[in-house]
């Protein structure tokens, strides 16, 4: 720097050879006061549209330059905002240590929620120069094992696609993802994992008073607070080894690594508590008042040194800086990804799926849950989807090659399943939007592998041939499968749209009556399907016993049937009820200057319509089943008690499935509620000072009604 | 100015946008009132094609803007940004009201528009007037809301021949009507 403290004036772009610079600012004046109002000089190729998002200087919501902190990383070093040592004070440098673990543990988990790495875990300066932290070893080891989970990450997420601005998520704009080394983290971490373990081991020695073994430094000066402070450090370092080595399971292939990775997931969860445990001596030795705020990002409480979210914001703008909350770290997504038993059964990853879902997992969790699903068109990169199709079909047996896996229709067929399972990965709102859609493939699959099977049909009953035989058979027991699966797939969206908040209590009525039709060919699919399951199971049974000649057993309805007819049953009831409701005026109708009731079930049900989900089903159907729906009716066959009384039969069948326990308790607990609410309205049918309300307290999507005297 | 006048009973003028000389009155009062940033271009883009399709309530209540266009093989109107400044709120609903009737008579199917998922007063608003909610969408402001994308289809006519083709007008008592509508399609 210039001794004499005044500063070179900026150096210039020089004037080329064949160029000089000169300043027109006048002219530009000048010119822009011969415009007309209104008027633009532009190129022939610009346009407004695209001009759309661009950014505007010395705006606050765009510029990420106004207002800031610093202008570069180095100015911000220069200005000690991020020091090494952080103090030359060991017990403040350790303590201020264990706020950057924390609040970069808090970064992590906002970024896993879908925000920018720049804005989150990178706006720790400490990450920006590797080779800076080079002389503090905890800090050191540290950040490279940050960085090295963050391109694990990104590396998993960027595979997956599953469709919320990855590009914001996985975008790094130069930011150094990898130091020289960071693949040795791990050998780093442990060597000051084993250096603080050394050092707590001394200080208990010490603290009981017997020589010391070893010449070994304390961690920091202060006596008291040593077992204190390797026992918070220790922990962190542990979760953080824990959770790459985490990353690193997951990534083997065909789910090989998914009994390790549950190993140390239990380890991080372990690791997390012990976390927990330190707070309150760190709150009892952060220096000043530490607020004991829910929006602390560290267990002192403390505010961490080292982190500087704008400065990132303004190296890498392409578009405007977003407001990002830090969260604090809550739990671990990867826990239950990682508890799943790699079913080769194409239902039970279904069923999975769906599950796993309800728990709001984030964007990380998802992407991996979608990677061990699917790898090179098989599930778990291991089975075949065309075994795992036939399999769901009712058809477990069937490993032969034949020619008619090969058709287009079945590669299609195939490919759909693919595409499912990925779908049901991503968030819930694009889920739905992609659910919708593809129901009119799933439609066009079924009349093409229809059409495909009936021409098998005529020459088959040319030729009885007994391979022909088998691929008759086959064929239907995918018809029956593909036909279920794409009413399964209507059923999810239409309840989804509940989950997502899109109906309003005037939908109500039409939705749950959609449902109901769904549910009605659902229960008819999937009984057909399990009919013709059982069919084929008795006749293999009975060419092993051909002596066998007693009558056929009494069919019984498979347990899962009735569980759909229970369902059917409390669709149907809270339909008719919200009709009864409008026809008698107990709810006040929409009633729109634009558009009526028509549109709306146009626009709801257009994606279910237009695949024929189900055939012949239209707003007609819907007038003509609710428009005289009243109480009295409804009092004297009541749908809810049906649906009760299903419920509490069918349990037993379910003593092995907790899940499906639940859920029938659920369903049982809303048709009793509404059973009650249904003879209420009844009774006081003259008294209007009875209010009816819903609440979805009870049910997902099946909505309780609650009647009330104002 | 009287000062005994009711603030209903100001006389509200409605007027296409003007020129611009409107325009930095509408950038003032988005910019207060919306959370997301647009630039410049965002309403120069918009009123340099469809100027007629601009309203703005003065004196200096309300701003409204609106295009139409054709999207995928249908005419879709689409709401992009309706602000109403706070003491006024309540009143909105008319000027909706009025831009939906000028896109039915321009031939439109429907009107699309987004609004963030915690606006209460805009999604009873138009919920009110017809629009469901068609779908949702993840983080879709920059300050990481998700966001309802509303429609109103209008009927067909060879659906409803005796459907009066507009309603006398529409009676509100809103607390709060705060669009939030940015073109992010």
């Amino acid at each position: 720097m210039a001794e004499d403290g005044s500063l070179p004036p900026r150096a210039s772009i020089p004037s080329g050879d064949n160029s000089v610079w000169a300043d027109v600012s006048p002219l530009l004046q000048a010119a822009c006061q011969d415009l007309q109002e209104g008027e633009l000089i532009h190129g022939d190729n610009f346009n407004l549209f695209a001009a759309m998002s661009a950014l505007e200087i010395m705006d606050p919501k765009m510029d990420s330059g106004i207002a800031c902190t610093y202008y570069s990383l180095d100015e911000a070093i220069e200005n000690g905002v991020a020091p090494i040592p952080i103090s030359a004070d060991k017990t403040t440098d350790v303590r201020c240590m264990i706020d950057i673990m924390d609040h970069l543990l808090a970064c992590e988990a906002t970024w896993h929620k879908g925000h920018s790495l720049a804005q989150t875990v990178y706006s720790c300066l400490y990450l920006l120069r590797p080779e800076r932290t080079s002389s503090h070893a905890l800090l050191h080891s540290y950040c490279k094992v940050i960085r090295a989970t963050c391109k694990a990450i990104l590396s998993v997420v960027s595979q997956a696609r599953t469709h919320e601005e990855e590009d914001l998520f996985t975008m790094a704009y130069g930011l150094p993802l990898s130091g020289d080394g960071d693949e040795k983290c791990l050998s780093m971490l442990n060597a000051v994992e084993e250096t603080i373990s050394r050092q707590l081991r001394a200080c208990k020695v010490s603290s009981s008073k017997r020589r010391v073994p070893e010449d070994i430094e304390p961690l920091q000066n202060n006596p008291d607070l040593e077992e204190g402070y390797c026992k918070a450090l220790l922990c962190r370092l542990r979760f953080r080894k824990h959770f790459y080595h985490l990353l690193m399971s997951m990534k083997r292939p065909q789910g090989r690594g998914l009994e390790l990775a549950r190993k140390h997931i239990a380890s991080c969860i372990s690791e997390i508590d012990y976390i927990r445990k330190c707070s309150e001596f760190l709150r009892a030795n952060a220096h000043g008042i530490s607020e004991q705020n829910l929006d602390n990002t560290t267990a002192s409480g403390c505010q961490p040194i080292g982190f500087d979210a704008s400065l990132n914001c303004r190296l890498s703008a392409p578009t405007p800086p977003r407001s990002i909350k830090i969260h604090s770290w809550e739990k671990v997504n990867l826990n239950v990804v990682c508890s799943y038993s790699l079913d080769p059964s194409l239902e039970a990853a279904l069923l999975f799926v769906v599950k796993f879902q309800k728990s709001r997992p984030d964007l990380v969790a998802r992407a991996h849950l979608q990677l061990l699903l699917v790898q090179d068109g098989k599930l778990y990169g291991r089975d075949p989807m065309f075994s795992m199709i036939t399999g769901a079909a009712g058809l477990p047996g069937v490993t032969e090659n034949y020619d008619f896996q090969k058709n287009e229709f079945m590669v299609q067929l195939g490919q759909l399943v693919i595409n499912l399972l990925k779908i049901l990965c991503t968030n819930a709102a694009w889920q739905r939007r992609k659910l919708g859609k593809m129901l009119q493939d799933w439609h066009v699959t079924y009349v093409q592998l229809e059409m495909t099977f009936k021409g098998e049909f005529e020459e088959a009953s040319k030729t009885s041939n007994n391979k022909q035989k088998i691929c008759f058979k086959i064929y239907q027991h995918i018809l029956a499968w593909v036909e279920e699966q794409t009413y399964w797939i209507a059923f999810r969206f239409l309840n989804l749209g509940f989950e997502l908040e899109l109906y309003s209590v005037h939908d109500y009525c039409m939705v749950y009556w959609y449902i109901y039709v769904v549910l009605i060919k659902l229960t008819e699919k999937k009984h057909l399907r399990m009919a013709m399951s059982s069919d084929s199971a008795k006749k293999k049974t009975k060419k092993k016993r051909d002596s066998f000649k007693d009558g056929e057993i009494d069919y019984q309805i498979p347990a899962a049937v009735m569980f759909l007819q229970s369902q059917i049953y409390l669709a149907e009831g809270l339909s008719m009820m919200f009709a009864a409701l409008r026809n008698e005026c107990r709810i006040v109708p929409l009633q729109s200057p634009f558009n009526t009731e028509h549109e709306i079930f146009i626009q709801q049900f257009e994606l279910l319509q237009k695949a024929c989900v189900p055939d012949h089903i239209s707003y007609v159907s819907f007038k003509e089943s609710t428009m005289h729906a009243n109480f009295s009716t409804l009092a004297i066959c009541d749908y809810f008690k049906e649906a009760q009384r299903i419920a509490k039969e069918v349990k037993s069948s379910f003593a092995n499935d907790p899940d499906t326990m639940a859920e029938l308790c659920r369903v049982e607990q809303v048709a009793e509620r509404n059973s009650i609410a249904l003879n209420v309205c009844q009774a006081g049918a003259l008294d209007p000072k009875l209010k009816i309300s819903f609440t979805f307290c009870h049910h997902p999507f099946y909505a309780t009604a609650i009647v009330k005297r104002s | 100015m009287d000062e005994n006048v009711e603030l209903d009973a100001w006389e509200i003028e409605y007027v296409s946008y003007g020129g611009e000389q409107h325009l930095p009155l509408v950038m003032n009062l988005v910019d207060q009132e919306l959370s997301e940033p647009y630039s410049i271009f965002t309403y120069r883009y918009f009123v340099y094609l469809w100027p007629q399709l601009s309203f703005l309530v003065l004196p200096q209540l309300f701003h409204f803007q609106m295009v139409y266009g054709e999207h995928r093989n249908t005419f879709r109107g689409y709401i992009v940004m309706l602000v109403v400044i706070k003491p006024y709120r309540g009143r909105g609903i008319e000027l909706v009201t009025r831009s939906i009737k000028v896109i039915m008579e321009s031939g439109c199917e429907e009107v699309t528009l987004e609004a963030e998922v915690t606006n209460k007063g805009a999604l009873a608003l138009y919920g009110r007037l017809g629009f469901i909610r068609a779908k949702r969408l993840f983080h879709y402001y920059l300050n990481g809301v998700d966001a309802f994308r509303l429609k109103l289809l209008f009927p067909r006519s060879e659906l409803h021949p005796s459907l009066p083709m507009m309603s006398d007008k529409y009676e509100s008592h809103m607390q709060s009507d705060h669009g939030d509508a940015p073109f992010k399609e």
